[in-house]
This record gives structure tokens, C-alpha cells and sequence, in this order.
């Protein structure tokens, strides 16, 4: 079963994703977009969240799942530090001495770890080990139609140090300015969940785990998603920039095969999902949609799907 | 290319701190709006540490990274960007020979300082 998420959230005064810190400027995460204006394209530079960072929450809220539900995790992710067993110090914690058959570190790897069986991981050592992630996350973009309204306005701010005249050095000031650079938009962002991966072996594509090992670690990497978008905790500097806003709409699809929902930057991108599902169900193929638009609210439509799966018997 | 000393030297800067985003976004552009933000940005950063730059006995402006000592050259001049974007506006492999000049090794030793 495949689940795909369609989210738009409306953030206000944000800092979720910063890069770079010049001396006292932190900038936002910008990127450039196509946008047409008066039937011509346009490049502008609109704020953006990275899918790394977004991808990096989900992974944080799966280890508390996976936790809740006395599932393995390893101790560097336990942590919350994702080194995806990368090198031999790191899989030396899950599997020693180290096994030179692929098959055998990813089996390792996979029993030892939710995260990782969820999240892939890349050991790059001889012989390397890569496993794909059951779990994709794009940028978060501003709205199309509202894209040339989105703005990353710098903020000023200052921290205050006591000093008496004995203890100043140099020319060091009793404040220091400093500017974070805020964005505003409405945001889209996709999320997809391959549930057929999970305990699977991305070598020979055969089980890992048993069943119910696995149906249970596909509840924890969905009731993640769940907390992860009802509780807004993705992206940084949420201690004094929490976005003001929050998710305006969502869609939800579940489907037996692969199918990604049209993405949220655009307008009509919920008739458009539900017309390409309507050709997919004329192939013979079940599904769910589900939509918080209007009446509903995300968290429904979200626990509308989790009860979906749970009656297909995915958990 | 002379003409455009101040922001190859800028950027050149940006390099040895091992900062590349700047040079490859100029020299990668395909049109010249992200030129335009990438020198905006840059020159940004570049006031922002400067401020916050030591001083030495000759009155030139330095950073330290890593134990090594790095001169801040001077701010390039309003005039030197306005002719740069200009040009950039008519050629982009313009902003592109910039960014490789930047990227190559000075070719003589040079008062990086530039001003006090
Ligand atoms: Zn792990």
C-alpha cells in the first residue's frame, strides 16, 4: 500500500529553515520559482523549507513512535543523530564482527533499527550497503498563485550581556544585534510513504522481518506522520519562531501502487488528484481519498486513512 | 577584467573561508536575476563580517579560521556593481568569468586589506 500526503501550511513570521550565518545575519532558506505573471515567466526568490529538514522531524517523531511501541532503535538514533550506520564505527554498534554479504549488513541493519528500515540508510565502506528510503518528502514551496506575496523580512533582535567597566574588554558592547531572517507564506509540501518497504530487503526484495514485526512498524512510521503534522513540531528555531498558522488543507490518498498526490503549490491540485485516481479506478484499483478542506480537519482525514489501512490489513 | 577587482576579490574571500556558495551561484547562473541575489547576498555577509572583524597593527581587517589568519579585502564599490550587473544583464559569461577568476589562485601577492 502506498500513502501519499498533499499539505498546505500557512506560516507566518517564520524561521523554520535557516542557512548560513554571516557575523550577525542568520538568512532563510531561499530558492528560486517560476511564476507567471501577465501571461510571462518570471524568476523570484521565495522562502523554502528543505526536505531534508522535513524529512529529519519525521525521523525524530518515528523514533518516539517506534519507541511507544517497544520497537528497536539504535542508540545513534535514539539520539536523534542520523548517521544511518555510514561507516564501521557506527554498524560495529549494530552487527560485530561486520558480515562482508550485503544481504546479511542491510538484515543487520533493518532488525536493529526502525528509523533506518524506514528511513534507508547508506553504509559507504567496502562492500557499500544502500538501502532507499520508504518515505520521500519534497520541499516545502510556496503556493504558486500567492508565491509573489511570500516575503523573508529580516528581524532585529539583541542579547544583553552585564558588563562593569573592569570586566570590558576591548571594544566588546554590553548588546549584540543580531538579525534572523523571517519568511511568510502560504507553503505546499508532498509527503509519500511506501508501506510494501518497510521490514522488506531493498536487495532481494523479500521480507526481513515477520509479519507482525512489520505491521507494527508501519503503524509507528504513520502515527509519526500524524503527530508530526498535528503537532507542528518540524523545522527549527520553533522556541521563539514558532510559525503562527498552521495547516489550511490536506489530502490524503491511499492506494495499492505507487501514486502521488498533485502537488499543493497548486490551485486546482485536489479536482486534478481526484480525476487521475478516477483513471486508476477505471484499471480495477481500490483507494482512498480523503481531503480536510473545508468541514474536516487534518487530523481527521489523516486518522480517516490510518483506519483505511487498518481494515486492509496493512497493520 | 580588472574592472570588476573588488567583487573577484570579495568572493575570493568567500572561497578561502570555504564559503562557495556565493561564487558557484554567480558563476552557475543560467539568467541574470540570481546573479543579482547571490551579489546581493553576498555583499550582505561580507558588511556582516567585516563589522565583526579584528583589527591588526597595520589597520587591515582579518578573520581567523581554522588558525589561519584571512584578510577582509575592501567593500566593492557601488560603481563597480552597478557596471558588473550591467554587463551581466547583456552576457551572463560574464558572471561566470568573475566566479572562475575567484576560484584561481591570485596572480600576484596582493594587499588584500584594501581599506581601513
Ligand atoms: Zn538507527
Amino acid at each position: 500500500m502506498f500513502l501519499s500526503v498533499g499539505v498546505r501550511f500557512e506560516a507566518n513570521v517564520e524561521a523554520l529553515n535557516m542557512v548560513e550565518t554571516a557575523g550577525n545575519y542568520g538568512k532563510h532558506r531561499r530558492v528560486p520559482y517560476l511564476v507567471e505573471e501577465d501571461g510571462r515567466l518570471k524568476t523570484v526568490y521565495v522562502p523554502a523549507m528543505s526536505g531534508e529538514s522535513l524529512a529529519h522531524a519525521y525521523q525524530e517523531h518515528l523514533v518516539n513512535e517506534a519507541l511507544s511501541a517497544d520497537l528497536p532503535v539504535c542508540d545513534d538514533c535514539w539520539r536523534m543523530e542520523f548517521y544511518k550506520s555510514m561507516n564501521k564505527v557506527h554498524l560495529k554498534k549494530k552487527v560485530d564482527p561486520i558480515p562482508d554479504d550485503p544481504k546479511k549488513i542491510e538484515e543487520a541493519i533493518v532488525k536493529a533499527c526502525v528509523v533506518e528500515d524506514v528511513g534507508g540508510f547508506l553504509y559507504a565502506e567496502k562492500p557499500p550497503v544502500r538501502r532507499s528510503s520508504a518515505f520521500q518528502v519534497s520541499y516545502a514551496l510556496p503556493v504558486k498563485s500567492v508565491a509573489l506575496f511570500a516575503t523573508s523580512e529580516p528581524q532585529l533582535h539583541a542579547r544583553h550581556a552585564q558588563m562593569d567597566a573592569s570586566s570590558k574588554k576591548g571594544n566588546a558592547s554590553e548588546q549584540m544585534i543580531y538579525y534572523v531572517e523571517t519568511g511568510t507564506a502560504l507553503y505546499g509540501f508532498t509527503f509519500n510513504l511506501d508501506l510494501d518497504a518497510v521490514g522488506v530487503s531493498a536487495i532481494t526484495s523479500k521480507p526481513i522481518l515477520d509479519e507482525n514485526e512489520i505491521k507494527k512498524r508501519r503503524e509507528a512510521s504513520l502515527k509519526a506522520l500524524f503527530r508530526m503534522l498535528s503537532s507542528g513540531q518540524f523545522g527549527a528555531k520553533l522556541s521563539r519562531f514558532f510559525p503562527v498558522g498552521g495547516i489550511t488543507e490536506l489530502v490524503v490518498s491511499v492506494t495499492e501502487h505507487p501514486f502521488v498526490v498533485t502537488s499543493p503549490i497548486y490551485d486546482d491540485y485536489l479536482e486534478k488528484t481526484q480525476r487521475r485516481l478516477k483513471v486508476l479506478e477505471s484499471f480495477g484499483e481500490e483507494y482512498l481519498f480523503t481531503a480536510a478542506t473545508g468541514e474536516k480537519v487534518p487530523e481527521e482525514a489523516l486518522k480517516e486513512a490510518i483506519d483505511y489501512l487498518h481494515e486492509k490489513g496493512a497493520f | 577584467m580588472t574592472e570588476y577587482e573588488g567583487i573577484v576579490k570579495m568572493l575570493r574571500f568567500f572561497v578561502q573561508t570555504r564559503n562557495f556558495s556565493y561564487v558557484d551561484r554567480i558563476g552557475n547562473a543560467l539568467n541574470p536575476e540570481p546573479v543579482e541575489v547571490a551579489l546581493l547576498e553576498a555583499l550582505r555577509a561580507f558588511r556582516s563580517i567585516r563589522e565583526s572583524a579584528s583589527v591588526d597593527e597595520n589597520g587591515g581587517r582579518y578573520i581567523e579560521k581554522d588558525g589561519n589568519k584571512i584578510l577582509l579585502p575592501g567593500i566593492p564599490s557601488g560603481e563597480e556593481v552597478m557596471g558588473f550587473l550591467k554587463d551581466v544583464r547583456s552576457d551572463t559569461g560574464v558572471a561566470k568569468l568573475v566566479a572562475t577568476l575567484a576560484l584561481a589562485y591570485p596572480s600576484k601577492k596582493e594587499n588584500s586589506g584594501g581599506d581601513v
